[in-house]
C-alpha cells in the first residue's frame, strides 16, 4: 500500500471528481469531540457522499497532557504512575513496560515471583479490559444487555486489584525492580473463583451477543482490513491478527514467563469488524488460560529488589522495549544522558495512535452507520493517543 | 404581583410560594439526567457508577444518562479538561437547560491533579470555565464517592434556589478543615507553588541538563 503524503488543507477539499454516476456533492460533518460512541474526546471530521464515506481525518489533541514532556521532570519511580493514566485499562501493562525498560538498562534481573505476578496481573487486566470492551460495543451497536453483563462481570477482577493493590484502575504496582508489595493472602483463592466465574459467563456472552442476528449483520463484512494495510499502517494488538496476521509480542518475543505458558494467538481471516470482535472473545479465553496455568504455582521469593530509596541513574544511551497490551504494542524510547537520574527523553510508541489511522482504510466506501461498529471494534482509549 | 402581595397577607407571610419551592427542588433533585461526558479515567469509574449494576445510580433518580447537553441538567465532568478542550466544555454546559447542576469528579477538575506541575496543557482545576457545585476528590474516586457527591448535590437542591431568589444555592458543609487551617492558607500554598513551578530559568536549566549533550548531537 502507498500512502501519499497530504496536507490538512488538501483534504479537506472536495474532490474535483466524484466517483458517483449521480450529480452528487461531497459534504462534511463532525463527529466528537462529545460524542457517545467515540469513547472519550475524539473528533472525527466525516467527508460524506450522501451516506457514503469518501474519507475519515482524526482531529487530535482534545486530550493532550503533554505526559512525554512531563516524564522529562521525573524520576523513573515517578514516572510510572503516570503511564497508569495514558492506557487506563492496561495500567499494569504500562507500568511494566517503564519498569522493564529500567530493569533492562540497568542490567537488573528479576526474579520468578515477580514475573509471575506481573503475568498474572497482566492476563488478569486484558480478561477486564476485553469485557469492559464487549459491553461497550454491544452498547454502540443498541443492545444495552450486554453493558450490564459486560460491567457486572468486571467488577469481580477490580475487587482482585482492590485487594491487593488497593486501587480498581490506576495502579502503580508495577515498578523498577519488582511490584510494590506482595499479594494478598486471600488473592489465589479469589482468583481462582473469578476465573470459574468469567468462564461460565463467557458462554453466556456467546449465547447472548455473539449468535445475535443483528450483530451479525452489522459486523460480518463491515469494515475490512486487509493483512497489507494493517501491517502498512503499523496497526497492531487483535486488529491486526483479525487482519489474519498472526503476531503477538506473547508469542514472538516473549517477557514474563509467556514461554512457560501454553496458549494459542487468535487469528481472523477476513479482517471485518466480526473477526476484531472474535479475536477478542478468544484471547479473553486465552488468558483465562494463562492464568489458570500460573496461579498455582506461584514462587517464594522477593518481590522488591531495589530499594525503593535508591537512586537509578540508567547509563548514557536510547533504550527501546515493547510489550503487549490489551489494545496492541506499546513501546517506550528512553533517552538516558547518564548523568541523571532522570531521564532525557521518554516517548511512548501507543498502540492506540496506530490503530486509529486504519479507521480511514477500513471505514473508506462504507456507510456512515458503519462507522460507529468500526470505531467500537477498535476499541480506542483516547488519552493514549494524545498522551 | 397583586396575587402575590394578596397571598401573603392570606396565608401569613410566603408560605404558599415556600411550598412550591420545595416541591419543585424535591422533583429536581430526585430527578437528575446526567450528561453523558468523560474525557478520560474518571469516565471508566463513572460508566461504573451510572450503567453498571453493582453501583447502582438508579436508586438516585440520576440514572438516564443523556448524549446530547439539551436533554441534561447534570453535567459529571469526569477527567482532565485540557485548554483545548475547555471552550467545548463551556459550550456544553451553556447548551444545557436551566436549572442545571454540575458535579466535577477526579483530582483533575480539582487542581489538575497529577499533572498540575509541568504540563503545559491541563487547566489547573475546572472552576476557572465553568461554576462547579459539589467537587468529588479521588484519582478516580470510587463509584461511592461519586454517589455521596450525588447525594450532596441533592441535599443542596433541596435547600437551595427559590422562585424569588433563582441562581442563588447555599452549598452545604460537608467536612471541616483541620484546626489552625483556613482554606484561603491552602489556596495560597497552591499559588505559590503553581508560581515558583511557572517560572523557569532556560540559562539554568539549560546547563542543568547540560544541553546539548552526547546523546542529542
Amino acid at each position: 500500500m502507498t500512502a501519499p503524503i497530504r496536507t490538512l488543507d488538501d483534504r479537506i477539499r472536495p474532490s474535483d471528481t466524484p466517483d458517483s454516476p449521480l450529480d452528487t456533492q461531497e459534504y462534511f460533518i463532525n463527529m466528537g469531540p462529545q460524542h457517545p460512541a467515540t469513547h472519550g474526546v475524539l473528533r472525527l471530521m466525516l467527508k460524506l457522499d450522501g451516506e457514503t464515506i469518501r474519507e475519515v481525518i482524526p482531529v487530535l489533541g482534545y486530550i493532550h497532557r503533554g505526559i512525554e514532556k512531563m516524564g522529562e521532570a521525573m524520576t523513573y519511580r515517578q514516572f510510572v504512575h503516570l503511564t497508569d493514566r495514558i492506557d487506563y485499562l492496561s495500567a499494569l501493562v504500562n507500568n511494566w513496560v517503564v519498569a522493564r525498560g529500567v530493569e533492562v538498562a540497568t542490567g537488573t534481573e528479576t526474579n520468578d515471583r515477580i514475573e509471575y505476578i506481573r503475568t498474572i496481573f497482566a492476563e488478569i487486566e486484558r480478561i477486564q479490559s476485553h469485557m469492559l470492551w464487549w459491553g461497550v460495543l454491544g452498547m454502540d451497536l443498541g443492545a444495552f444487555t450486554p453493558f450490564l453483563y459486560g460491567f457486572r462481570d468486571r467488577e469481580t477482577l477490580t475487587d482482585i486489584f482492590e485487594e491487593t493493590i488497593g486501587c480498581r484502575l490506576t495502579m502503580n504496582y508495577i515498578q523498577p525492580g519488582g511490584v510494590m508489595h506482595d499479594l494478598h493472602p486471600n488473592f489465589v483463592k479469589r482468583t481462582k473463583a473469578a476465573l470459574a466465574y468469567s468462564k461460565s459467563k463467557l458462554h453466556e456472552y456467546e449465547e447472548l451477543l455473539s449468535g445475535n442476528v443483528i450483530l451479525q449483520e452489522r459486523t460480518r463484512d463491515v469494515g475490512i482490513l486487509s493483512a497489507e494495510d494493517a501491517v502498512a499502517l503499523g496497526v497492531t494488538g487483535p486488529p491486526l491478527r483479525a487482519s489474519g496476521v498472526a503476531y503477538d509480542l506473547r508469542k514472538v518475543e516473549p517477557y514474563g514467563v509467556y514461554d512457560r505458558v501454553d496458549f494459542r494467538t487468535a487469528v481472523g481471516s477476513v479482517g471485518d469488524c466480526w473477526d476484531r470482535y472474535w479475536v477478542r472473545v478468544e484471547e479473553m479465553r486465552q488468558s483465562i488460560h494463562i492464568v489458570e496455568q500460573l496461579i498455582d504455582n506461584i514462587p517464594e521469593g522477593k518481590t522488591m529488589l531495589m530499594k525503593p530509596a535508591k537512586k537509578i541513574v540508567i547509563p548514557e544511551g536510547v533504550y527501546y522495549n515493547q510489550m503487549e497490551t490489551a489494545r496492541g504494542i506499546l513501546g517506550m524510547v528512553l533517552v538516558s544522558d547518564g548523568t541523571s537520574d532522570k531521564p532525557y527523553r521518554i516517548h511512548l510508541r501507543s498502540p492506540n495512535f496506530n490503530n486509529l489511522w486504519a479507521l480511514d482504510a477500513m471505514s473508506r466506501g462504507g456507510r456512515l452507520g458503519d462507522l460507529v461498529a468500526n470505531v467500537s471494534s477498535l476499541d480506542l482509549v483516547v488519552p493514549d493517543i494524545d498522551r | 404581583m397583586g396575587v402575590e402581595k394578596s397571598a401573603d397577607q392570606a396565608l401569613g407571610g410566603n408560605y404558599l410560594l415556600t411550598r412550591v419551592d420545595q416541591v419543585l427542588n424535591m422533583a429536581r433533585a430526585n430527578s437528575l439526567w446526567p450528561l453523558t461526558f468523560g474525557t478520560s479515567c474518571c469516565a471508566i469509574e463513572m460508566m461504573m457508577a451510572t450503567g453498571a449494576p453493582r453501583h447502582d445510580i438508579a436508586r438516585f433518580g440520576a440514572e438516564v444518562a443523556r448524549p446530547s447537553p439539551r436533554q441534561a441538567d447534570l453535567l459529571i465532568i469526569a477527567g482532565t479538561i485540557v485548554k483545548r478542550m475547555a471552550p467545548r466544555l463551556r459550550t456544553l454546559y451553556e447548551q444545557m437547560a436551566e436549572p442545571r447542576y454540575v458535579i466535577a469528579t477526579g483530582a483533575c477538575t480539582i487542581s489538575g491533579g497529577p499533572f498540575i506541575y509541568n504540563s503545559y496543557t491541563t487547566l489547573r482545576g475546572v472552576e476557572d470555565v465553568l461554576p462547579v457545585d459539589v467537587f468529588v476528590p479521588g484519582c478516580p474516586p470510587r463509584p461511592e464517592g461519586l454517589f455521596y457527591g450525588l447525594l450532596t448535590l441533592q441535599r443542596m437542591i433541596k435547600s437551595g434556589e427559590t422562585l424569588r431568589q433563582p441562581g442563588v444555592r447555599r452549598k452545604p458543609v460537608m467536612s471541616a478543615l483541620p484546626p489552625g487551617i483556613s482554606m484561603d492558607d491552602i489556596r495560597s500554598e497552591m499559588e505559590s507553588l503553581l508560581e515558583a513551578d511557572s517560572e523557569v530559568d532556560v540559562e539554568a536549566r539549560r546547563r542543568q541538563l547540560g544541553w546539548p549533550s552526547s546523546t542529542n548531537t
